[in-house]
């Protein structure tokens, strides 16, 4: 019998899972399908494949796995709704997995993290290896391997982002969702722009989320989306080593939408804010971009 | 600095939604011994107000209830109460208290919900602050008959809306359900209460209707804010009523606070070949709603949201396919704060000529 | 003595007027800009028509649709008022029975119309925003300093159409503005724009909907070449383009006139009424509703925008 293969879409939760399912899945000697980064043609049919108002996110989302619906056996979507009562997620993170079914014929393997119901992400873990056929105790060793090996990448990167804070360029730290940062149209170039303007660019969701998910309640005391609260932890968490901020959301992101606006209200910084619709008129982000460094070399000149 | 008036006394005020605001009012003004404002109807320059001061891309709640708050601060209020719900709604009140301040308002905010989930606990200290002299056994006691008028209220309203598109003499409806809402408002116990409501539900079913046995019926669904408030939604319900149709809604307070709870697991089991889970406020109830309306004879399914509302946008396409499934006719409306209300117009006749046309 | 209906459609950009006769044939029809003002706009059309209609007959029937289709109606004493949406797909048939997709797009308003067996099953429209309408092509053409009536032709010419961002006319414009810059010839810059315009329809309007053949596309943008190629290279199906596309509203509410048991005589003396509307902010409550005020020959005769009753006084 052929290796299952299993694909994954290279957007909204693979980027807070990546290594950790590729590590399991890895053990489980099941093959994996990685869409590729997002290109014109994954835009397109995301386009297709969603309504008009729903964020550029979940639009391209589904671009990625109309490319996966016929190269694997399962498509992975895991639907996360909390990891606790005052760690929620965004709402298209609990409709994911029921979208993908109603608009797409494609086998979905799927797992459900509840935490403030103890559907915990190892439960997850397990039910799907369990799903394909596989012992539960090998499905938990593997897991474990999984989590050891992704905290020791994510170790890894706070430790990267806390050597950046010492570089002399300036610093710019980057508040935005993975997604969006680490995407081919959206965030990366961004990215290269700043690279090519000699900036440090420090993505705050690489710091270990532990600390700045606690230190987000200085800027914010009823937050309850876990991933907003770990980006804007990261502000308090770096705010004396940096030069700027720059915002950078899809639109229109619902928690990005009263949170960036709250936070931008309390910071004493130079900030940017950046809010990528369509992919087509990123041409004005450059402009944007070269402006607000001026600005805070000058604002560095004179201090 | 703003113009608000320098008031002396505690004065409350919150946002409005529908006539909800007459039970919220009753209740206030009977566990404490301070002033309720009275909460100025949402006008043109309620959203002007508001859309000025929210976040562009935030849904249209937000600015009705900015909107409202701020003219409730200019007419002398200094002690604001703002609630929330299960989606970004529960995150307004931090920022709108924010937004406020920066504009240089002085005033308590009450945010009854804590990191977006309901929590007695800190209801309890916050009104303590308001009034040290709070009575929890009192505010009980009140609470209770508050509920119950929110149920009788909504009853009432059901039936008002099954049967509004056919009364003979215009506005008998109306006026006799604003009448019994003041009414409501003056009753003392419970009892009280249950007789009033008894007494003008009766006189209410005893209105002339002209209801043809074969009348159009069309369920309206959709986001909780926009189907409640009738500003938000451009009056949406009368414009439907006037063609002669009758219309089922299941969105209101108390199916909200006391049967959302249970019901959301069953809508998720009725529609079960759609959905498996939860999708965020009210999204997976609506979709179960559409799958009900489809199987019970409905003539059409009206989905109404504000813009951007997230948890709906990622409803509707499930809504879709269902009514396509079912053959059944689907009009979809987001309403923002400067929709257009002929193009409204023209969108609910055209619908109403197809449904009626399908009939036939 | 032969008998006459008229049909007038109000959009926001044209108006259009259409005499049919008791076979649904147009006897004489008239298309003229409304520029913003629709009173006027009727006054000339109807002074036009009226010149043009032979002398033999008599109307019968006027039906007004169109965005202005009720200050119209009331204007011309219409017993006929209808959305424009019934109009188009009434018209439509009354030309090609077996249509089954209907594709329009107006000035302000672009929809789709599915038919099945000749009744309207499914219907859409924009959501309430420009993007994608004739207005905003027009709003372009003048930014390029094109003239609309080259604006097709000049699109066929392109062979590489430069991608346009248009889901929104804020976002289009800014990207138009920067592709003109930084270089792009303008007839890739039009082509781009049309097709945009197409997909943008196909994406929001259109989402969704089972497009069968025979499809008809109507409208003012159906005279547009440009988009007419793009329709037909993205659904990769013939499109009927009927001569009268334009007036299909028109003759729909015509039919319907016709069709209507109220038949009187009408004279055509719109021209020499004095119609006026006020606007005003009512003040008798705290609601403040904009109210319009429509007067014939100085006296009130309706009243529109009120959430009350009081408005109307």
């Amino acid at each position: 019998m052929d290796k299952i293969k299993i694909g994954i879409p290279r957007s909204i939760p693979y980027y807070y899972f990546d290594k950790k399912w590729t590590y399991y899945f890895e053990k489980l000697n099941i093959e994996v399908i990685l869409s590729p980064k997002t290109n014109k043609k994954i835009i397109n049919d995301g386009l297709n494949y969603t309504n008009d108002e729903m964020c550029l996110s979940l639009k391209i989302y589904m671009g990625h796995v109309n490319y996966l619906k016929d190269k694997c056996d399962y498509i992975l979507i895991p639907r996360i709704e909390n990891y606790g009562v005052a760690d929620q997620t965004c709402t298209n993170f609990l409709s994911l997995y029921d979208l993908v079914k109603n608009t797409f014929k494609v086998k979905v393997l799927n797992y459900n993290i509840v935490l403030s119901k103890r559907e915990t992400e190892e439960k997850g873990f397990i039910k799907i290896g369990k799903s394909l056929g596989i012992k539960t105790s090998v499905c938990k060793r593997a897991y474990v391997y999984a989590k050891a090996m992704s905290e020791k990448d994510k170790k890894k990167k706070h430790l990267m982002n806390l050597k950046k804070l010492l570089s002399s360029k300036l610093k710019i730290l980057m508040v935005g969702h993975p997604y969006n940062i680490e995407d081919e149209y959206v965030g990366l170039p961004v990215l290269k722009t700043l690279e090519k303007l000699n900036i440090e660019w420090i993505n705050a969701y690489d710091f270990d989320s532990s600390i700045t998910n606690k230190l987000s309640s200085k800027l914010s005391k009823d937050i309850y989306w876990k991933y907003s609260k770990e980006l804007i932890g990261a502000i308090k968490f770096v705010e004396d080593k940096i030069d700027g901020i720059i915002f950078v959301s899809s639109f229109p992101c619902g928690p990005d939408s009263l949170v960036n606006d709250l936070v931008i209200r309390k910071i004493n910084f130079p900030y940017l804010n950046l809010v990528i619709d369509d992919l087509d008129s990123l041409a004005g982000v450059e402009t944007r971009l070269e402006s607000f460094v001026d600005i805070i070399e000058n604002a560095k000149a004179k201090s | 600095m703003k113009t608000q008036k320098q008031n002396p006394n505690i004065t409350i005020a919150f946002p409005r939604m529908g006539n909800y605001d007459i039970p919220a009012k009753y209740l206030l003004t009977n566990i404490f011994d301070v002033n309720i404002e009275d909460i100025p109807i949402i006008t043109n320059k309620t959203i002007e107000l508001g859309t000025r001061y929210s976040p562009e891309f935030v849904c249209t709640p937000f600015k009705y209830t900015i909107g409202t708050l701020i003219e409730s601060l200019e007419n002398g209020a200094n002690v604001l109460i703002q609630a929330g719900g299960g989606c970004r709604y529960g995150y307004y009140s931090e920022l709108q208290e924010q937004i406020l301040k920066d504009m240089g308002y002085k005033f308590q905010f009450i945010n009854l919900m804590s990191k977006g989930q309901k929590s007695l606990k800190k209801i309890y200290q916050e009104l303590k602050k308001v009034d040290s002299n709070f009575n929890p056994i009192k505010a009980l006691y009140y609470l209770i008959i508050t509920i119950k008028m929110v149920k009788y209220m909504d009853k009432v309203d059901d039936y008002i809306r099954e049967n509004i598109g056919f009364e003979v003499v215009p506005n008998s409806f109306i006026n006799l359900q604003k009448e019994m809402l003041n009414s409501f408002y003056r009753s003392k116990t419970n009892i009280d209460l249950y007789f009033k409501y008894k007494f003008y539900f009766k006189k209410i079913k005893k209105i002339k209707i002209n209801k043809p046995s074969n009348h159009l019926k069309i369920g309206l669904i959709g986001e909780l804010y926009t189907l409640m408030e009738p500003f938000s939604n451009y009056e949406l319900e009368r414009e439907l009523a006037s063609y002669g149709m009758s219309i089922k809604r299941y969105t209101n307070v108390y199916y909200l606070l006391f049967q959302k709870g249970r019901m959301a697991n069953k809508y998720v089991k009725y529609a079960k070949e759609y959905i498996t889970y939860k999708m965020g406020a009210d999204a997976a109830d609506n979709i179960g709603r559409t799958k009900y309306l489809c199987k019970h004879n409905y003539d059409g399914i009206i989905h109404i949201k504000s813009t951007f509302c997230t948890p709906e946008i990622g409803a509707m396409p499930i809504i879709s396919k269902i009514c396509q499934e079912h053959k059944m006719p689907l009009l979809f409306f987001s309403f923002d704060a400067n929709t257009s209300e002929v193009g409204i117009k023209t969108r609910v006749e055209a619908f109403y000529d197809m449904i009626e046309g399908r009939r036939q | 003595m032969n008998e006459y209906y008229l049909g007038v459609d109000i959009g926001s950009i044209s108006t259009k007027g259409v005499i049919i006769d008791n076979n649904n044939q147009v006897i004489t029809s008239l298309y003229i800009w409304t520029e913003g003002n629709p009173i006027v706009a009727v006054k000339k059309l109807i002074r036009e028509l009226k010149a043009k209609m032979p002398k033999d007959g008599k109307l019968l029937g006027i039906g007004t649709t169109g965005s202005a289709r009720k200050l119209i109606g009331l204007m011309l004493g219409a017993n006929v008022v209808k959305n424009e949406i019934t109009a188009h797909a009434v018209g439509t048939l009354s030309k090609h029975k077996d249509v089954h997709t209907i594709l329009e797009i107006g000035g302000q308003d672009s929809k789709i119309i599915i038919i099945d067996n000749g009744v309207v099953v499914d219907y859409s429209m924009n959501t309430l925003c420009a993007a994608g309408t004739g207005s905003f092509l027009t709003s372009q053409a003048k930014r390029l300093g094109i003239p609309i009536e080259d604006f097709g032709e000049l699109a066929l010419k392109s062979k590489n159409p430069v991608k346009i961002a248009a889901r929104c006319t804020v976002f289009a414009e800014s990207d138009l503005i920067h592709k003109a810059q930084i270089g792009y010839l303008k007839e890739d810059i039009i082509a781009g724009l049309c097709k945009s315009i197409v997909l943008n329809y196909l994406n929001n309007v259109g989402k969704g909907k089972k497009i069968r053949e025979p499809i008809v596309f109507q409208g003012g943008v159906s005279k547009n070449k440009g988009v007419l190629k793009y329709f037909k290279e993205v659904l990769d199906a013939p499109i009927i383009v009927d001569d009268d596309s334009h007036l299909m509203g028109a003759i729909g509410i015509a039919i319907m006139a016709k069709k209507n048991k109220n038949h009187q005589i009408f004279e055509l003396d719109a021209t020499d009424v004095l119609f006026e509307t006020k606007g005003s902010e009512c003040s008798k409550c705290s609601n403040n509703c904009e109210v319009l005020k429509i007067y014939k020959d100085h006296e009130l005769v309706d009243t529109w925008g009120n959430r009350c009753p009081k408005g109307s006084e």
